[in-house]
C-alpha cells in the first residue's frame, strides 16, 4: 500500500473502536476498490459504520455530512453528475472528522453548525435548542392567521409580535422573513440562546426588526420595561413541556447536548407554559372583543 | 388506516380554540390555482406554469418519515424526507431537496402536481410545453454558436493566408483584402 492507501485506510476506519473489524472492513473496502470513493459510496460505507455502533438514523446523518462537505444540503439537492466522482483526500478527511463527532451522538445539526427551519439556513451551536420540525407548522399556522386577518393581526402593518424562548431564533426570524411589517421581541433566558439569536439575525439582515433580550419569564422582574411599544398583538413560543421525570430517558443526542432548561417544563411540564398564560393578558392588546379572548394553538405531541 | 401506516399531518394537530372562529383542518395544505388566497405560501422560485389541474388535498396521501413514538421536543429527527402520494393516479413524490420538512411538502406538492397534470393531459399539458419550447430555444442557441464558430475559423484561416507569404494573384488580394474589412 502507499502513501494514498494509507490515508485512505485511515480515514474509513473512524476511531479505533471495535479494532480488528473496522480495519478488516476498510481493508476489504480498500482492496476491493483502489482509488478514491465518490459520495455513494461514502454514504454507504459510513452507515454501515453508523448502523454497526447502533447510531439512529445512520443513512440520514451519513448523507447529510457528505452532502455538506461536497457544499449541498441534502444529498438529493446534489447534483447528479457529481454522485459518481471521487471526493479529495481533504474532503474525505472532513467526512471523517465530521463522522467521528457522529458516533458520539452529536445531533447533526451541531456537527454541520447551521440547519435550516422554514427555508431559513440558521447557525447552530450546542447547547442552544435545536428546532424542530413541528414548529415549522406552528410558523403556518401564525401566518396562515395573519393571511385571513383574524383577531389582532388585522390589515394595518405590524403585527408585533412576543417570543418567549427564542432560542435559535427560529420562530422569530421565520415569522419576520414572512410578515415584512412585522415587529418582534425575542426573549430568552440563557445567554448563548440570546447571543446566536443575535448572530442569526444578523446573518438573515433582521436586526433592525428584532430586540433580543436577556430575561428570564419565571422571574420575579417586571415585564413593563421588555415591552417599549405597550402591548404585543401576539405571543408566540415553544416553551419546554418534557415532564421532569422523562429528562432521563431522552436520546443521547438531546440529553448530552442540548441544554435542559430548553426542555425540561418541571413536574406537570407544565411551568413555563402556565407562567407564560398567567402574563399573557398583560402582555397582549386587548383585542377589542370585550373581554380579552385568549386563542391558545398547541400542538400534541 | 392504510398500509403505509401513515400520518395525516393536519388531521393530527388539535386546536384549543376559545374563539368562534377556526379553520377547517384540511384546508391548511390544500394547494390552490395560481392567484389564490394563501399564494404566499407558494414556493418562490421556478417560474409558475400557467393553469395546472389543482391536485385536492383529499386526494393526496402523505408519509412521514418521522411519524414514529412521540414528536416534538422529545425527539430530533433529521429526516425530513416527504413521500407523497396522489391516490387516483397513484403518482408518488419523493422529496428530500431541503433540510425543511415545510419546504419538501411545499416542493413535494408542486412537483407532484406537475406529474399529475403530465399524467391527464399529456402532450397538452403545460409542463411538456414548455419542455419543448425549453429544448427547441437550447437547439437554437446550439445551432447559432455552431455557426458563429465556423465564421470565426473561417475568418482565421481567411487573415492567415493573408498574412502568408503565398504568391498572389489579383484575384486572391481581393479575397483577403475583403476579409480583412469584415
Amino acid at each position: 500500500m502507499g502513501p494514498c492507501g494509507r490515508v485512505l485506510w485511515t480515514l474509513l476506519s473512524g476511531p479505533k473502536g471495535r479494532r480488528g473489524d473496522t480495519q478488516a472492513r476498510a481493508f476489504s473496502l480498500w482492496s476491493t476498490l483502489h482509488r478514491l470513493l465518490n459520495p455513494t459510496e461514502l454514504v454507504s460505507h459510513w452507515t454501515g459504520v453508523f448502523e454497526k455502533r447502533g447510531i439512529p438514523e445512520a443513512r440520514e446523518s451519513s448523507e447529510y455530512i457528505v452532502a455538506h462537505v461536497l457544499g449541498a444540503k441534502t444529498f438529493q439537492s446534489l447534483q447528479p453528475v457529481l454522485w459518481t466522482q471521487p471526493l479529495t483526500p481533504q474532503q474525505l478527511q472532513s467526512v471523517q472528522e465530521l463522522c467521528s463527532y457522529r458516533l458520539q451522538r452529536m445531533p447533526v445539526q451541531y456537527i454541520l453548525g447551521e440547519w435550516d427551519f422554514q427555508g431559513l439556513s440558521l447557525k447552530m451551536t450546542p447547547p442552544v435548542f435545536i428546532p424542530r420540525p413541528e414548529t415549522e407548522e406552528l410558523v403556518e399556522w401564525v401566518l396562515e392567521e395573519k393571511a385571513q386577518g383574524l383577531h389582532a393581526m388585522g390589515a394595518h402593518g405590524g403585527p408585533r409580535i412576543l417570543e418567549v424562548g427564542c432560542g435559535s431564533g427560529a420562530i422569530s426570524l421565520s415569522l419576520l422573513t414572512h410578515l415584512p411589517e412585522s415587529q418582534v421581541i425575542a426573549v430568552d433566558k440563557e445567554e448563548a440562546a440570546i447571543s446566536l439569536t443575535c448572530e442569526n439575525a444578523q446573518r438573515l439582515q433582521l436586526q433592525d426588526r428584532i430586540w433580543i433580550v436577556h430575561f428570564d419569564v419565571t422571574s420575579e422582574r417586571s415585564w413593563t420595561h421588555l415591552l417599549p411599544g405597550g402591548p404585543v398583538d401576539l405571543v408566540v413560543s415553544n416553551p419546554p413541556y418534557i415532564f421532569h421525570q422523562d429528562m432521563g430517558q431522552l436520546a443521547p443526542e438531546i440529553r448530552s447536548y442540548e441544554d435542559p432548561v430548553a426542555l425540561d417544563g418541571g413536574e406537570e411540564g407544565m411551568d413555563i407554559i402556565t407562567k407564560i398564560l398567567t402574563l399573557a393578558p398583560q402582555l397582549l392588546k386587548n383585542s377589542g372583543l370585550g373581554d380579552s379572548t385568549l386563542q391558545v394553538l398547541a400542538l400534541p405531541n | 388506516m392504510s398500509t403505509l401506516g401513515l400520518l395525516r399531518g393536519p388531521a393530527a394537530l388539535a386546536r384549543v380554540c376559545s374563539g368562534p372562529q377556526g379553520l377547517a383542518l384540511g384546508e391548511k395544505w390544500r394547494l390552490l390555482s395560481p392567484g389564490g388566497p394563501a399564494s404566499v405560501l407558494q414556493v418562490a422560485g421556478k417560474k409558475d406554469l400557467p393553469a395546472l389541474l389543482p391536485l385536492e388535498e383529499s386526494e393526496l396521501e402523505e408519509q412521514f418519515v418521522k411519524g414514529h413514538g412521540p414528536g416534538g421536543q422529545a425527539t430530533n429527527k433529521t429526516n425530513n424526507c416527504v413521500v407523497l402520494k396522489h391516490v387516483p393516479s397513484g403518482l408518488v413524490v419523493k422529496c428530500h431537496q431541503t433540510r425543511s420538512v415545510d419546504q419538501n411538502r411545499k416542493l413535494a406538492r408542486k412537483i407532484l402536481q406537475e406529474k399529475v397534470d403530465v399524467f391527464y393531459n399529456g402532450e397538452n399539458s403545460p409542463v411538456c410545453r414548455q419542455k419543448r419550447e425549453a429544448e427547441k430555444k437550447k437547439q437554437e442557441r446550439k445551432k447559432r454558436a455552431k455557426e458563429t464558430l465556423e465564421k470565426k475559423k473561417l475568418l482565421k484561416e481567411l487573415r492567415e493566408a493573408s498574412r502568408n507569404p503565398v504568391e498572389t494573384t489579383a484575384g486572391s488580394d481581393r479575397v483577403s483584402r475583403d476579409a480583412s474589412r469584415e
